[in-house]
């Protein structure tokens, strides 16, 4: 009941306000045909103060003139009535604003009539008769020049009014307040708690078609599953430029990846990742037994042609969207250590040196969990446990987790620059149980980037050491501005005495939105403890298309 | 006997609102002065309620709203800077209106060209350059007599006009192109066309990209010294630097992707590009024309408020306004306005201690308070509000 008697009691201030409107409103322009809108906020409810203008058209020589033209003009906005005369020579102009007009009668064939300061009151019916003179050329070319400007005026509004006029509902999230008898209501009242409810709105949004059809696309692309695809291709040779015969030289390698990712929105800040990948090909870390991969998408090659499923995982925020979890399966290292210059072997370095920090020590995606807090200041945290042994037959004794601190700074009066510590922890059955890493890309200008990490990992009894370091260069000092290039160096020394020095220059052309054509040349020197050196020249190409 | 009973209600009604909803109509009534102080009011430009909302700035009440007519779908609403009227272009009634500061009336309804949008005023208040961007042209309306004087055609979807400080040229950002349009004050025609920057030749490669849809330039806006003009370009990724002595790029600054415009600092030291193609926002050293830094930002950006030496971003779809510390360069948080919401753009009160927000699909007006980054919402200002605007703000600007 008290519902209604807020309704009621609204309906009333409502109406009581719009009544104010109404007679206080001022003459505002209003093309004829345009409809009021009542209940629309701002606007009256209720007719406003209008009168009527009314009469006959006749020859000066006597007898009706039908087909006449008759046009009122508001003196003060510009707004316009017309009618056209009947058989009997009548019009009539219903529901003017009040005002001021200037009434004009125009026929083909007669001088323009023109009657000035026409006043229009409150309910009043004000007769304007006009009696029509014989034309002559200069008024039948007046006539012509009048009516033309009533045809403009007239397509004017058309043009004006052609838009989808349509109430629209809108389903609203709002907070209401209900009692324990489930009575509701917009303000607290005692005993009541506050819900959160949904309630269908009605709204006054005027759109054109082509933002009618925009909303409509958006929509449903919102609710689809997004596919996408990114088909690389990479050809690299190999040159010899240490080592003995033993080793193989002047050989061609080539991979082609494929990547079919799907994503799908399933709620509120929830969001589906998949990510199937094939792969086939001979990439030359199949035959050069170096340290780290020299083509990055190795890493990728389970079996050969067959589709493999890389990542599964769902990703939801709260708190603000400042805390995120993902959870699935994923490669936990993608959310670590991610380096603006060095941190993709699709689009920047090959080499796996300069790619991943090598002390990161995970090779295969597995099931886990990702929490990640931004509150988008210069901190971020990061943590994450995955499992590192899918062969493992529990969690527990195969957790691999990595937590990482971000900050980003502006030292110097250099632009921004990313810095990140991490440690991580693998209680599976492998040598080095933790590791400690840091990495960082500051930018020297505008287009300079320097990048760097640095990594250890415990091992019983010594530690291994991976660094690795370069330059990353963008808009500027390329050919088409949205290319990249840099150069790398990276480094491993570990506890066995095996080292490797690794340096890589690229060039990537982005050619269009979605497609990239890069150019490598890479050369890698490894010293096995207890083997011969060997070294290598290796230059490739690599095109991808992405989209 | 229905008329004096309504003359009886309405008097009563007065009475009892003490004024503060009879400023929403007036006209049957002798008009009564109902703002006397025009820097002492939020203007609120209401798309599909077709009205101007003023809220006063101390009390955070509306004092009144001035109906423009049917289907008027208003834009951008700006102040003459003598304080005197109040303007708006009508985008689906092709129309320009002007409002009586004082008496909230309105007193003139202009035709214009096609789908008029942003606008601006000379310096001197003389001239509301309205800019028609589906007529490709820009109406000149003389303040003075209230009439529109000429149409200045040949611009290719001109967005914002910027006058000089003098008034002498006035410079048109023509999003449909990569060009600035220079124009002539004193003869109202288009004197010149700067390009910013050259397409780059691979776009050969992209037609679709090229051809399809073209997003160039918003706005030439003006340094806080009034002698450098700064151009954002969306397609090109590019901010040029225009000379207006010589009228010529005097350099090309490349930030990220899809800059939407550029917005200047108050303290005259750098400005920021909203980049959306990338998500990112560019802020530049305005003493060495270079990129200071580059930072995360948020979707759909549509501007950019600073105040307490903080750079306030929009971001229209996630309902987040973003947050960065102008001394340090770095991200200062961000706040929360809403989920599920549309915010357009802001404006920033003269003091430069709180934003005013149009929050278009709550109807509201948030108010951000820079200092602590606490907000407040103003319900029911109109439907729709596309933007605000205060007199003599430095971030007056629409979307």
């Amino acid at each position: 009941m008290q519902k209604y008697r807020r309704l009621i009691g609204r309906v009333l201030v409502g109406c009581a306000i719009a009544l104010l409107a109404s007679v206080v409103s001022p003459p505002v322009a209003r093309a004829q045909g345009q409809p009021q809108m009542p209940g629309m906020p701002g606007m009256p409810a209720t007719p406003p103060n209008v009168g009527n203008v009314l009469g006959t058209v006749t020859k000066a020589s006597g007898g009706a003139v039908a087909g006449a033209t008759v046009i009122a003009t508001n003196t003060t906005n510009g707004s316009q009535y017309s009618a056209s005369t009947g058989d009997d020579g009548q019009y009539s102009l219903p529901s003017m604003l009040v005002g001021t007009y200037d009434v004009s009668v125009l026929l083909g064939g007669f001088k323009p009539f023109k009657r000035a300061a026409v006043v229009v009151g409150t309910n009043t019916a004000t007769q304007v008769d006009a009696a029509l003179e014989p034309g002559d050329t200069e008024s039948e070319r007046q006539a012509l020049l009048d009516r033309i400007e009533v045809l403009e005026k007239r397509l004017s509004d058309i043009e004006t009014t052609a838009v989808l006029s349509d109430p629209e509902t809108r389903v609203k999230r709002i907070e209401v307040y209900v009692d324990p008898n489930g009575v509701q209501t917009d303000e607290p009242v005692p005993g009541a708690k506050l819900e959160v409810t949904y309630q269908r709105e009605r709204v006054y949004r005027r759109q054109t078609i082509n933002e009618k059809i925009e909303e409509a696309l958006a929509d449903a692309d919102d609710q689809s599953v997004r596919l996408g695809v990114d088909a690389t291709t990479v050809a690299q040779g190999a040159g010899r430029t240490k080592g003995g015969e033993a080793f193989p030289n002047k050989k061609a390698y080539a991979l082609a990846s494929a990547d079919l990712f799907f994503a799908a929105k399933l709620a509120q800040y929830t969001s589906f990742f998949a990510d199937v990948v094939a792969l086939s090909g001979a990439p030359p870390d199949r035959e050069i037994p170096s340290l780290t991969l020299l083509n990055g998408y190795t890493a990728r090659l389970v079996n050969q042609n067959e589709l493999n499923l890389r990542e599964a995982w769902l990703r939801t925020e709260f708190f603000g969207q400042r805390l995120a979890l993902t959870a699935g399966r994923l490669d936990l290292t993608n959310y670590f250590d991610r380096n603006a210059a060095a941190n993709d072997e699709t689009t920047q370095f090959l080499s796996d040196a300069l790619v991943n920090n090598q002390m990161l020590g995970l090779a295969v995606n597995g099931t886990g969990v990702v929490a990640e807090y931004d509150p988008k200041n210069a901190f971020n945290f990061r943590f994450g446990v995955q499992q590192s042994n899918p062969d493992a037959s529990n969690l527990s004794d195969s957790m691999y987790s990595l937590a990482e601190v971000g900050y980003t700074a502006t030292p110097f009066s250099l632009p921004e620059g990313h810095y990140r510590v991490w440690f991580r922890a693998n209680n599976g059955e492998v040598d080095s149980k933790q590791a400690v890493g840091i990495s960082l890309d500051q930018k020297l200008s505008p287009f300079v980037t320097l990048f760097g990490r640095y990594g250890t990992q415990k091992l019983p009894g010594d530690r291994d050491h991976y660094a690795s370091a370069g330059l990353g260069f963008s808009n500027g000092m390329v050919f088409n501005p949205l290319d990249t290039w840099g150069i790398g160096y990276a480094q491993m020394d570990l506890a066995t005495g095996d080292k490797e020095r690794l340096t890589e220059g690229y060039y990537n052309f982005q050619l269009t939105d979605r497609l990239r054509l890069s150019f490598m040349l890479q050369h890698v020197l490894d010293s096995p403890g207890v083997e011969s050196k060997f070294g290598y020249l290796l230059p490739g190409i690599r095109l991808q298309a992405a989209f | 006997m229905f008329n004096t009973a309504r003359r009886l209600l309405v008097g009563g009604l007065v009475a009892l609102a003490g004024g503060a909803i009879a400023t929403v109509g007036l006209g049957a009534q002798a008009p009564g002065v109902k703002i006397t102080d025009p820097t002492s009011v939020v203007m609120i430009v209401n798309r599909d309620s077709n009205d101007i909302g003023f809220m006063d700035i101390k009390t955070e009440k509306m004092i009144g709203r001035v109906f423009l007519g049917n289907n008027v779908n208003p834009h951008m609403v700006m102040m003459s800077p003598d304080g005197r009227y109040v303007v708006t272009g009508g985008t689906r009634a092709n129309k320009a209106y002007v409002i009586d500061v004082r008496t909230l009336q309105l007193v003139k309804t202009i035709p214009v060209d096609i789908a008029p949008e942003h606008l601006s005023f000379s310096p001197d208040s003389r001239w509301y350059y309205q800019g028609n961007p589906d007529g490709d042209s820009i109406s000149v309306i003389d303040m003075v007599s209230l009439t529109k004087i000429k149409t200045i055609p040949g611009f290719v979807e001109p967005l914002n006009v910027t006058f000089l400080p003098d008034g002498s040229k006035a410079y048109v950002g023509n999003y449909g192109a990569h060009w600035v349009g220079v124009v002539d004050v004193r003869r109202h025609e288009l004197l010149k066309k700067i390009q910013v920057a050259a397409v780059p030749g691979v776009a050969k490669l992209d037609p679709d990209k090229y051809l399809g849809e073209i997003k160039g330039i918003n706005i030439a806006a003006l340094s806080n010294d009034g002698k450098l003009l700064y151009a954002a370009d969306g397609d090109l990724g590019v901010v040029g630097v225009i000379d207006p002595i010589e009228d010529k790029v005097i350099k090309v600054i490349r930030v990220g992707r899809d800059p939407w415009r550029i917005y200047m600092n108050h303290d005259g030291k750098y400005a920021i590009t909203p980049n959306n193609g990338d998500e990112t926002i560019s802020i530049i050293d305005l003493k060495t024309n270079k990129v200071a830094a580059t930072l995360e930002a948020g979707p759909d950006m549509t501007g950019v408020n600073y105040a307490a030496g903080k750079a306030f971003v929009i971001s229209s779809t996630s309902g987040m306004v973003y947050v960065y510390d102008m001394n340090s360069l770095k991200p200062a948080g961000r706040i929360k306005i809403g989920t599920n919401i549309q915010l357009e753009t802001a404006t920033t009160d003269t003091k430069e201690e709180k934003l005013y927000l149009a929050d278009s699909t709550e109807n509201s007006v948030v108010v951000i308070d820079a200092k602590t980054n606490t907000f407040t919402k103003i319900g029911n200002v109109g439907l729709y509000p596309w933007g605000t605007h205060i007199m003599e703000s430095k971030d007056n600007y629409c979307h």
